[in-house]
């Protein structure tokens, strides 16, 4: 099951990264911010992990223009951002977003909001 | 970028620097009036009295300026103090997490080295250690999380440093229109991508703020996946 991460930072990228190879998804594929994200996600992506704020193209945006594309109206979004007032979190789920996690996170956190997304037999 | 409060203190200053410019013209003009009748030592006291009252109003325009550009200017410093601050404490946080977890990872690899070299190895105590290990190792890469934060918050910083110092040159220019403005601006930072960054990015009540958003997403059906 293909992850696409996106952030601008490579450290979160890794975190992420480390933290799905953990709890057993390790085919993922990386992008620093929104217009990377939309250029590299194809219908093998089953699952977005998105930060919010990015250079050129934000999570927020980058999960609209992804929702209006065939391949990716139904992929399980989920934001991993700083932003935490309820006004983001509410544009966040008007975007399209389906479940959203608050940095810094801990590995439980991630994989308890992966497998509420996940059907029962994805994982 | 200049907020409207720094708009309305250039419009302020702007406005006042006007009614000096007036008063003194007239004030000018009053010394060398009509010249068919020259002033006299009788219209001296309502001269005076005329550029006092003027001065007054001007000098509390002024202040009223003042008064304006500190406490913008002085809300966002104390902003930008309140989020370096936090940088500080978010890294020595990690700093000191990190350190502790390679205290318990250290301990943990004497223990294995123990078992290795027992006569007879306890090979299922030495893989509850190695988990433990591993465990260890991940928290550690998890404290790293405090990186992507405080870097938001240093960007904050830095965007409220280029705002402050596009309001001096604003201030600068104003009190010097004739100058030569190029001088002025050749020293601008670059600004920062306000989209880069959350204003409000913190290390702190993560368990709190996640609380939040599940509730909200709870309570607000999100959209199906």
């Amino acid at each position: 099951m293909k992850f696409l991460v996106v952030d601008d930072s490579a450290t979160m990228r890794r975190i992420v990264v480390n933290s799905l190879q953990r709890i057993g998804f390790t085919d993922t594929v990386e992008a620093g911010d929104g217009q990377e994200a939309l250029a590299k996600f194809d219908s093998s992506v089953k699952f977005v992990i998105t930060d919010w704020n990015m250079p050129n193209m934000s999570g927020t945006e980058f999960t609209k223009v992804l929702r209006s594309r065939p391949d990716g109206a139904h992929v399980p979004v989920l934001m991993v951002t700083a932003r935490s007032v309820k006004e983001d979190i509410l544009t966040a789920m008007e975007a399209g977003v389906n479940n959203y996690i608050v940095k810094p996170f801990t590995p439980a956190v991630l994989k308890e909001k992966i497998d509420a997304l996940l059907p029962a037999t994805a994982a | 970028m200049t907020s409207p409060r720094a708009h309305e203190v250039l419009y302020e200053s702007e406005a006042t620097l006007r009614l000096v410019d007036h008063e003194l013209h007239e004030l000018r003009h009053a010394s060398h009036p009509d010249p068919v009748r020259q002033p006299g030592l009788e219209d001296l006291p309502a001269i005076l009295e005329r550029a006092n009252t003027q001065i007054l109003n001007v000098l509390t325009r002024l202040r009223e300026t003042r008064a304006a550009l500190q406490s913008s200017a002085m809300e966002k410093l104390q902003s930008t103090h309140d989020k370096l601050k936090e940088v500080t404490s978010a890294t020595e946080d990690a700093a000191i997490n990190i350190m502790d977890a390679c205290d318990r990872a250290s301990q943990m690899v004497d223990e294995l080295e123990a078992i290795d070299t027992a006569p007879e190895p306890d090979r299922t105590k030495a893989g509850e250690i190695r988990g433990t290990l591993r465990d260890e190792i991940f928290l550690m890469m998890g404290a790293l999380q405090f990186q992507d934060i405080t870097t938001q918050q240093l960007n904050h910083a830095s965007s409220v440093l280029v705002e402050m110092e596009q309001r001096l040159l604003d201030v600068a220019k104003l009190f010097d229109a004739n100058g030569d403005a190029s001088q002025l601006t050749g020293c601008t930072f670059d600004a920062i991508d306000q989209g880069t960054f959350d204003p409000n990015a913190t290390t702190h009540n993560a368990e709190g703020r996640q609380a939040l958003a599940d509730e909200i997403f709870t309570s607000i059906k999100a959209p199906a996946a």
